[in-house]
């Protein structure tokens, strides 16, 4: 590069021509990350670790306003671990993450599978397909939770009419169903971004080896399990665990139809996390949770990174 | 497919084999098209519904069993939505949000973006997997801290407050994403330029720039679709009734007894029209960024 930038002694010198040589050329580089650097460690990082150091403090709202917080080592989280509805929204948080992340690459697989091919039509479908995608999360959330209304919500009568259910069921009011009607709304609302993900990476399979395939007598169903699955498998695994990190941070759906309840029955660990900090404002307590959360999403996005390595390097 | 053909049935004879296989492919077909209008109808039926209710008189709505198809339409819902200045002035504070974030978030990302792509520096490597990992920590770590510190500023229940909120949500992947869109402009043409006499800056205002065009687009889009969405930081720090958002208006329409969900899904359908406008025009770009990128929706 250098030696190329030779001033332009010919030319009309400009203001920016002091980032031709010298200093001005080492500097320049730094210059362009410079303003995206410094607010990524002020909006980031340093939030990152202030929320990580007030889980070994005692802070609450009156501490707040004062300013002197306490330190309690690990005593958070001994508070955290000896409150029941911790145990609860750990439970429900691992029920919840593998009902997502199972139905939705499940679902995606299938109706990536489905849509990958030319039929007449089939743009169509994939629009229609996409929608869920597309629509506002929290629009998204207040319809279905309409559609669950107990009294005269269409899920209960399309339930009935199908023969499923006697009477109209309280999906959202009733401890044994909260969890799982939400989940319900989250895989209707995920399986399409899975299903995009999985559809590019369905593209990239070569032709020639299908049709090798063919030609030594596969079937349809060894040839997706021989052939078509190892060939896309880092983009599954990329898939699935962005639907991972997805799911755990999945506030909108469980906030807006339950918001956790009714008696913790559909809590998950963010929603936990965020009662202990803004219904309670033991943002302490809070922030023991989110630290939990916070090491769990580390790892997983480390295996996420690797993966896209990986699927580089192929 | 006539290798398949043979190879399959190759023990049976020619002629019914082949009988045999066109009927099983008719009946694939039959099945794939039966799956298609299955997922298509549990994809579609619930913007179907939201769209239906906020057609309906509120009496219909209410009413026990509900029909799958309005008995009367009426726009009854929209002019009372419309006719509170609630409702406008939520869309304004959307508006100015999602404008401002997504302008300083393009801005900043653009240059950034591009000096990882093509320049080599000290944490050209590291800057970029960073910035992709600052976008999967969990926004309820963020949220404690920044309620602190909007505190001490005194930036809670304000806009302008929101708007460093949302580029700690936005900026690092836009980075994430310039850089593969510029890396994907050919050297050459930067070469090129600088040989003609072009400064570093002109090379890149004048060349790169445009030639990113799609990619900046695309960033953008994606910028304003969330920060257009966004409802978990807005709910947080917005508390006072005017400066809430449109996803933050509609959720406060639901009543602790009763909510009009005819006028609410008439909001619904208000907030996600721009939206769908938006990603109905820009599809190609969206899903090709967003597979490129491979990031999250």
């Amino acid at each position: 590069m250098s030696a190329r930038t030779v001033p332009p002694s010919g030319l009309k010198p400009t203001w920016s021509s002091i980032f031709e040589t010298g200093l001005g050329a080492r500097a320049y580089p730094y210059l362009m990350v410079l303003p995206a650097v410094v607010i990524v460690l002020g909006v980031v990082v340093y939030p990152v670790l202030s929320g990580i150091m007030t889980a070994f403090y005692d802070v609450t709202l009156r501490s707040l306003n004062s300013g002197d917080m306490d330190f309690v080592g690990l005593r958070n989280f001994e508070r955290v671990f000896a409150d029941p509805n911790f145990v609860r929204a750990l439970q429900n948080t691992v029920v919840w993450v593998i009902l997502n992340v199972v139905a939705q690459l499940g679902l995606g697989l299938a109706l990536a599978l489905l849509l990958h091919r030319a039929m007449p039509g089939i743009g169509f479908f994939r629009s229609g397909i996409l929608v869920p995608w597309v629509v506002p999360s929290v629009v998204a959330v207040l319809t279905w939770r309409w559609m669950y209304d107990p009294s005269v919500g269409i899920v209960n009568e399309l339930l009935v009419k199908l023969g499923v259910i006697d009477a109209y069921h309280p999906w959202l009011g009733d401890t044994a169903t909260s969890l799982y009607a939400v989940t319900v709304e989250s895989i209707w609302k995920g399986t399409p971004f899975v299903m995009l993900l999985l559809l590019a990476a369905l593209q990239l399979v070569p032709k020639s080896i299908l049709e090798a395939a063919s030609m030594d007598g596969a079937s349809r169903w060894k040839k997706l399990w021989y052939v078509i699955l190892p060939q896309i498998r880092v983009s599954f695994a990329i898939a699935a665990v962005l639907t991972f990190i997805l799911t755990v941070n999945n506030f909108n759906a469980i906030w807006l139809m339950t918001e956790g309840g009714p008696l913790n029955s559909s809590e998950i660990l963010f929603t936990l996390a965020y009662k202990y900090g803004f219904k309670r404002f033991d943002l302490g307590l809070a922030s023991a949770v989110a630290t939990m959360l916070f090491v769990g999403l580390v790892v997983a996005t480390t295996v996420y990174l690797k993966l896209i390595q990986a699927r580089e390097e192929d | 497919m006539t290798a398949a053909i043979f190879s399959h049935d190759s023990r049976s004879s020619a002629a019914t084999g082949i009988a045999a296989h066109n009927r099983s492919k008719a009946l694939r077909k039959i099945l794939t098209y039966a799956a298609l209008w299955i997922a298509f109808v549990w994809a579609v039926f619930p913007f179907y519904w939201m769209i239906a209710t906020s057609l309906r008189a509120k009496d219909e709505i209410f009413q026990r069993p509900p029909s799958l198809v309005p008995h009367t339409v009426t726009i009854q819902n929209y002019i009372d939505l419309l006719v509170g200045a609630q409702f406008w002035r939520f869309a304004m504070n959307s508006l100015l949000l999602t404008a401002s974030v997504t302008l300083v978030s393009v801005l900043i990302s653009v240059t950034a973006g591009y000096a990882m792509a093509r320049h080599r520096f000290k944490g050209s490597v590291v800057l970029p997997l960073f910035m992709l990992y600052g976008q999967m920590f969990p926004p309820v770590l963020l949220l404690i801290p920044f309620y602190a510190q909007l505190r001490l500023l005194g930036w809670l229940d304000s806009l302008w407050g929101l708007i460093p909120v949302y580029l700690s949500y936005m900026l690092p992947l836009c980075v994430w994403l310039m850089r593969g869109f510029f890396s994907q402009v050919p050297h050459s043409l930067e070469d090129a330029a600088r040989m003609d006499g072009c400064t570093r800056w002109q090379a890149f205002w004048k060349v790169i720039l445009p030639m990113a065009k799609p990619g900046i687009v695309a960033v953008a889009t994606w910028v304003m679709i969330h920060s257009w969405n966004e409802f978990l930081y807005a709910s947080t720090f917005i508390l006072s009734e005017k400066n809430r958002t449109l996803p933050l208006g509609l959720s406060g329409l639901i009543g602790q007894y009763t909510t009009d969900w005819g006028v609410l899904m008439a909001g619904g359908v208000i907030t996600a029209l721009p939206i769908l406008l938006v990603f109905f025009f820009l599809q190609k770009h969206l899903v090709s960024g967003v597979g490129g990128g491979a990031v999250k929706g």
